[in-house]
């Protein structure tokens, strides 16, 4: 994973290091030894420490992503769009299925994967213990607070955030009978056409770890008397919602929620007081990678200004992102506006995926 | 001889991925580590988890069987034995059903019979009544869809079954007085029965392996089938790849078991279906009863092609697809987005390419192969036959799976790339184009090519000169079956998919569960679209180059 | 392994055969279609294998062709031994150097009528004008000529057939095979065919191996007749011999219809060199022996055509019996008188005639000579 480059850094980028540090607080020692030997340089409006010439060479980038397609699609798009001589190509599944996939490829010998995006954080750190990612430390590192990070700083950043509440039908649920908090999931009433995301989700494991910390054990085991319905994507949640083939869905994602307002549909979204579960959506290089410098790129590109405002606007992600100097989402809300519920400790978090996925796999019937 | 080093080829093709599917479902040690660490029978006992499953299987694949007899023995009676007017064109249009795939039939009839969102049930609460008319999500549903989509080899084997049926024997009993209904009963019927019960038993093991109409109908319902079950537990995390591989081994013995009866009782040795001496089949004047009749036969296309059509342009050029849409529901930009999908032209591209490539290199293979097991005297030619209908017996998810651990170790690179598909699709299409180019193979006089032996010819100057030109009309029907098969192949292809290798029915599954409904259907209606005229083309072509009728 | 025979006509001397077979044996997994054959074809000569169907002779017919592989025995064309089960030899049909003309005529329907003639010439590597004449040459023979450029599929059973013909002559075989050539054809055409065939053959010199199952056909056209029962050979000569002597009741009764007739040797009523016969009935009848042996017990065969009816009593000295008529069956070209002889019945066969009433009494009467004592 690490690089030994030679030792044979300029002082500009030493001072580059330097001002970095007291952002990346604890790593600053490691991140001197693996300064890069070029300086960045700009490309359209973001600083890079990719070799851009040589990436285009390399004409190629593969993207593996969580999101569903148009959004994964959406992604590349943005990124083709101001690098059109790299070919993209894309993998997408749920980062459960997803994140499997790189380690039997890998553990198989194959390594042709370029950026990773996953939308749980777990995995993220699981594969940076791996070795899976590639050390790299973007020049647009300083905007991001270090919680936004991996940590070291290098491996991962949080591209973007997806919180989700409750979602509801206006048709066939009126404002009186509407949820207003998370208990009202559990409602009887909602039995049989009530939807939520499969096992492999981010978000739904998040969801689980953060409610369950709230209310124990007992709510979910309560939730699963509701026989939910689960599916792969946010698009299809409220495609159904909108439809009414379901009545309301107990996992409401806020970028989903302004896409289908947008198309007319007759849903509501409702921000439960004790808050909206959250997960990051994590990016990072992969080692071993067929096109390092497009990687790297990618990263800066993602990190940047301009690639964040893609993730912001683009209708199939609407992702709120934790750029210090984002502005805010197309329907005015801020994230810092909205009470985010993340796990507390993630390596608990990370220890309790395979009790998530055996309660919830169980709970769906499989 | 060439013809051991044809058949060896096929033998590696189909039995390899066989070897590692089973190594799969025996695995019992650490499911990350491979090579297994330890074998053992314990993942079959997972199965045994899950019992709702087996019995869901056992429902809908035995209301899909009976459906598809029904029909198949209606419109095959309709068609061959009455003289409803348009005759050769309805036979001709029966087969459509299968171009346009289940997977498209399965997303037409969720969008027309979905309880609550359903276009039928909505015009029915417009109408005046309550709830909902018809649940299309339920087994029957299930099965009313596999049967009319997957349920036309039973109207192609009944047919058949009918026209070879010497219609002297039926003039028999008339010339003694019994009267037509009489004659139907205890004449027609019983000499019909073992056929259709070939048919049955045919049908049924297709229907245990079907996999589009439950992934699409019974998914979202928490109703699963043996293969959908394989299909969660693979896609899950994390996933249950042993107890799915159990299952698959589960599947597939029930499968070779049925097929194997199928061959005990119908065949009599042989999987080609040998219709010999082509009997004319007393056509019945029906009186002004046709014009019934013909209603039926134009009802059940409707049901099949014209309503699902219909369907999905209706809900393609929807933001949000009802029965009654208000005006601003109406909109064109679904086209756009599907046109800037690259995922989607990529797609198609490549199904085409691989379509192409499979029909091509198949025909030669499985011509080799025909000519090797039916005509050549080489001993073993049985067991060859064998290996080749083989995949009949494995539902192509659970092939793939063996495929997918296979080729994942392979020294050369082809996972993940269209050369894993080309495979793929040639391993599980053997059956289908053997029996194909086989069916033509032995309408040919075996006195044509004996006779260019006799003027001195050596093999490769008959083969050229005699044996492909009158093969040559059933090679390019095989050559076209081929093509359509690939390009709606979707079990196999849907596990085997990569970054550079997306191909057209498995990306609309994808987006069926990634997309919205009405971009799902713009996809599908784009491809069917392109699929149609790339046939016609073909076609057309062929039917330049075409061959000369066969004595 | 020789290489392939040449496709000149044989010149060797004419005793020599040019067609051997040698205790051939043909089984299909158990079952048995040929039992051990033995015969030669001489050259320049047609041989006709005849017989009821499933008795071997297309089999046998196939195997020399190198169609069908045999079990045992050996087949030797022109000296040159193409099959052998002990020296483990089985030279394959396309090498052998042979012709055929199928049964179905096997006109390949993707060619037209000069492209399936040409066929064996350019297997050859004959060169254009060559084949050009050569198969002019061939269809004029058949009188096709004029349908040279016609597609194969268009044409008339006759029409295949006469094509089927100038395809296998026309690269100048040693020897053509003939399987059942005609039995597709109609009455009236084969009639007409079979002369043809005969006078193609005499003109072309080459030797015929023909099989069918007619034998009408087999009398009017072969030098030699095999006649072929359950895999095995039942009587060999001309078809002369065959009709007149045959050595067995299955000969007699398959060349040619007859009457079978079993008795006791009356050594003491023999006279002339005829032999003495009674049967059960009381009736004796006088016949000939021509080298048969004669037991206690024989057998004699009376042809149909040789019973001679007559209102009147015939002047012969033996041989003459009064028999009521059972039946009479008007065939055309002749008829068939059923009569009564004691316990038996007797068929004789008549020019056109009257037709005779049945229970009339008549006259029957045949030479001895005519009365032929069967082999075993």
């Amino acid at each position: 994973m690490s690089d030994s480059k030679k030792s044979n850094v300029t002082r500009r980028t030493l001072l580059k290091a330097g001002a970095a540090m007291p952002l990346l607080g604890i790593a600053a020692p490691s991140v001197l030894a693996q300064t890069p030997l070029k300086s960045p340089t700009k490309i359209h409006d973001f600083m890079t420490n990719a070799d851009v010439e040589k990436a285009e060479q390399e004409g190629q980038l593969v993207f593996y992503c969580h999101e569903n397609e148009p959004g994964t699609a959406g992604i590349m798009e943005g990124f083709r769009k101001d690098f059109p001589k790299i070919n993209t190509s894309y993998v997408r599944a749920q980062t459960g299925a997803l994140y499997t996939k790189i380690l039997s490829e890998r553990s198989a010998g194959r390594f042709d994967v370029d950026v990773i995006q996953l939308s749980d954080l777990a995995p993220a750190v699981d594969f940076q213990k791996k070795g899976g990612y590639e050390h790299y430390v973007s020049p647009e590192t300083p905007a991001y607070k270090a919680d936004h990070l991996s940590s070291p700083a290098g491996s991962f950043f949080w591209t973007g955030v997806d919180p989700a509440g409750i979602a509801y039908n206006t048709t066939k649920v009126s404002a009186a009978d509407a949820p207003k908090t998370w208990q009202d999931i559990l409602n009887p009433r909602w039995k049989g056409s009530i939807s939520c995301k499969i096992s492999a989700s981010g978000l739904q494991f998040v969801q689980w770890y953060t409610l369950r910390k709230l209310y124990g054990a007992g709510f979910w085991k309560e939730f699963a008397k509701q026989n939910p319905h689960a599916f792969d994507s946010r698009v299809q949640l409220f495609d159904r919602l909108a439809k009414g083939d379901d009545t309301i869905t107990a996992i409401g994602e806020y970028p989903a929620y302004i896409l289908f307002k947008d198309k007319g549909a007759k849903v509501e979204f409702v921000a439960p007081a004790d808050g909206l579960p959250a997960t990051p959506l994590i990016v990072g290089a992969v080692s071993k990678a067929p096109h390092p410098e497009a990687a790297k790129l990618f990263v800066d590109w993602a990190m940047s200004k301009r690639g964040q405002a893609w993730y912001q606007t683009n209708p199939n992600l609407y992702y709120g992102s934790v750029r210090t100097d984002a502005p805010p989402m197309p329907t005015g809300v801020r994230l810092g506006d909205l009470k985010l519920l993340y796990p507390a400790d993630w390596d608990d978090y990370a220890a309790n995926r395979d009790v998530f996925a055996k309660e919830w796999n169980g709970m769906l019937g499989l | 001889m060439a013809g051991y080093g044809v058949a060896a080829v096929a033998a590696v093709l189909v039995l390899y991925p066989v070897f590692f599917l089973f190594q799969a479902a025996l695995d019992v040690g650490d499911p990350q580590v491979r090579p297994p660490t330890a074998y053992g029978f314990d993942n079959f006992n997972g199965i045994f988890q899950y019992p709702q499953i087996l019995l869901n299987t056992l429902t809908v694949s035995v209301a899909a069987t009976v459906m598809a007899l029904v029909f198949g023995f209606v419109m095959a009676w309709i068609l061959t034995r009455t003289n409803v007017p348009g005759r050769h064109l309805f036979e001709q249009l029966m087969a459509v059903p299968y171009y346009l795939t289940p997977l498209l039939g399965a997303l037409a009839w969720s969008l027309l019979g979905s309880p609550e969102s359903g276009f039928i049930n909505q015009i029915w609460r417009a109408l005046g009544g309550t709830g909902h008319l018809i649940d299309i999500n339920t087994a029957y549903g299930i099965a009313w869809v596999m049967a009319l989509f997957e349920g036309s080899v039973a109207f192609v084997m009944i047919a058949a079954v009918m026209k070879s049926m010497d219609p002297a024997l039926e003039e028999a009993s008339q010339i003694i007085g019994a009267s037509r209904l009489r004659t139907m009963l205890r004449i027609t019927l019983p000499l019909v029965i073992p056929g259709v019960l070939g048919a049955a038993i045919f049908v049924f093991a297709e229907m245990l392996g079907s996999f589009a109409a439950a992934l699409v109908l019974g998914t979202p319902n928490r109703y699963y089938v043996i293969t959908t079950a394989i299909y969660q537990l693979v896609q899950q995390y994390p996933p249950k790849i042993q107890v799915a591989a159990a299952m698959g081994v589960s599947l597939f013995a029930v499968m070779f078991f049925m097929l194997f009866l199928y061959r005990r009782i119908v065949m009599a040795g042989s999987y080609v279906t040998i219709t010999g001496k082509a009997f004319r089949p007393r056509v019945a004047d029906v009186g002004p009863l046709r014009y019934v009749l013909l209603g039926v036969c134009v009802l059940y296309l409707l049901a099949a092609v014209g309503l699902p059509l219909v369907t999905l342009l209706y809900a393609s050029l929807q933001k949000i697809a009802v029965a009654f849409p208000t005006a601003e529901n109406w909109t064109l930009d679904n086209f756009r987005v599907a046109m800037t999908m690259n995922a989607v032209r990529s797609a198609l591209t490549n199904s085409l390419l691989l379509g192409f490539g499979t029909a091509t290199i198949g025909v030669v293979l499985m011509g080799l192969l025909a000519w090797l097991i039916y005509r050549s005297r080489l001993p073993g030619s049985g067991l060859i036959e064998y290996v080749v209908m083989f995949p009949q017996a494995v539902p192509r998810l659970v092939f793939a799976f063996g495929l997918m651990w296979a080729w994942v170790v392979f020294p050369i690179p082809i996972y993940g790339t269209l050369w894993l598909l080309l495979l793929a699709y040639l391993t599980v299409f053997l059956p289908l184009g053997v029996r194909t180019i086989a069916g033509v193979m032995l309408q040919i006089d075996k006195s044509l090519e004996e006779c260019a032996q006799m003027c001195g010819a050596p093999w490769a100057f008959r083969v050229r000169t005699v044996t492909i030109p009158l093969l040559m009309p059933g090679l390019i029907a095989a050559w076209l079956l081929l093509f359509i098969a690939s390009i709606r192949e979707l079990g196999a292809s849907i596990l085997l998919m990569g970054p550079h290798s997306k191909v057209i029915t498995p990306s609309i599954v994808e987006s069926w569960f990634g997309t919205s409904s009405e971009l799902t259907t713009t996809l599908a209606l784009i491809q069917t679209l392109v699929v149609a005229i790339a046939m016609i083309v073909l076609v057309a072509v062929t039917r330049r180059v075409g061959a000369h009728p066969v004595d | 392994m020789p290489a392939s025979l040449p496709g000149a006509p044989a010149s060797s001397s004419p005793s020599k055969p040019h067609i051997e077979v040698d205790r051939l044996e043909l089984y299909y997994g158990s079952v048995p279609a040929v039992r051990g054959v033995s015969f030669n074809v001489l050259p320049g000569e047609q041989l006709t294998l005849l017989g009821p169907s499933g008795c071997g002779k297309t089999t046998t017919l196939r195997a020399i062709a190198g169609l069908e592989q045999p079990t045992a025995g050996e087949i030797r064309i022109d000296g040159v031994t193409v099959y052998s089960a002990e020296q483990r030899i089985n030279m394959r049909a396309e090498k052998r150097g042979l012709s055929m003309v199928f049964q179905s005529y096997a006109i390949w329907p993707h060619m037209t009528v000069f492209e399936n003639v040409a066929y064996g010439l350019r297997v050859r590597r004959a060169g254009a004008a060559e084949i050009a004449e050569k198969v002019h040459h061939a269809l004029d023979m058949v009188q096709m000529r004029s349908f040279a450029s016609r597609r194969a599929a268009q044409l008339s059973g006759g029409q295949q057939q006469r094509v089927a013909l100038a395809r296998a002559f026309v690269f100048s075989p040693s020897v053509l095979l003939f399987d059942e050539p005609l039995s597709n054809l109609d009455a009236k055409l084969r009639a007409d065919m079979r002369i043809e065939l005969r006078e193609l053959q005499h003109r072309l010199g080459i030797t015929s191996v023909y099989v069918t199952h007619d034998l009408e056909e087999a009398l009017a056209m072969s030098d030699r007749i095999v006649v072929m029962r359950d895999g095995l050979i039942e009587q060999t000569g001309t078809p002369d011999e065959i009709y007149r002597l045959p050595n067995s009741a299955f000969v007699a009764d398959f060349v040619g219809s007859a009457n079978l007739i079993r008795g006791r040797h009356r050594a003491d009523l023999d006279t002339d060199g005829l032999i003495a016969l009674e049967t059960p009935a009381g009736h004796i009848v006088h016949g000939m022996a021509y080298g048969r042996p004669v037991g206690a017990e024989l057998v004699v065969s009376v042809r149909t055509v040789h019973l001679r009816i007559s209102t009147e009593p015939p002047a012969a000295a033996q041989n003459v019996w009064r028999v009521p008529v059972r039946q009479t069956v008007f065939q055309g070209d002749f008829t068939q008188v059923h009569l009564g002889w004691g316990p038996q019945h007797l068929i004789a066969r008549c020019a056109a005639m009257e037709p005779l009433a049945a229970g009339r009494e008549v006259y029957i009467t045949v030479e001895p000579r005519h009365v032929v004592v069967l082999g075993a």
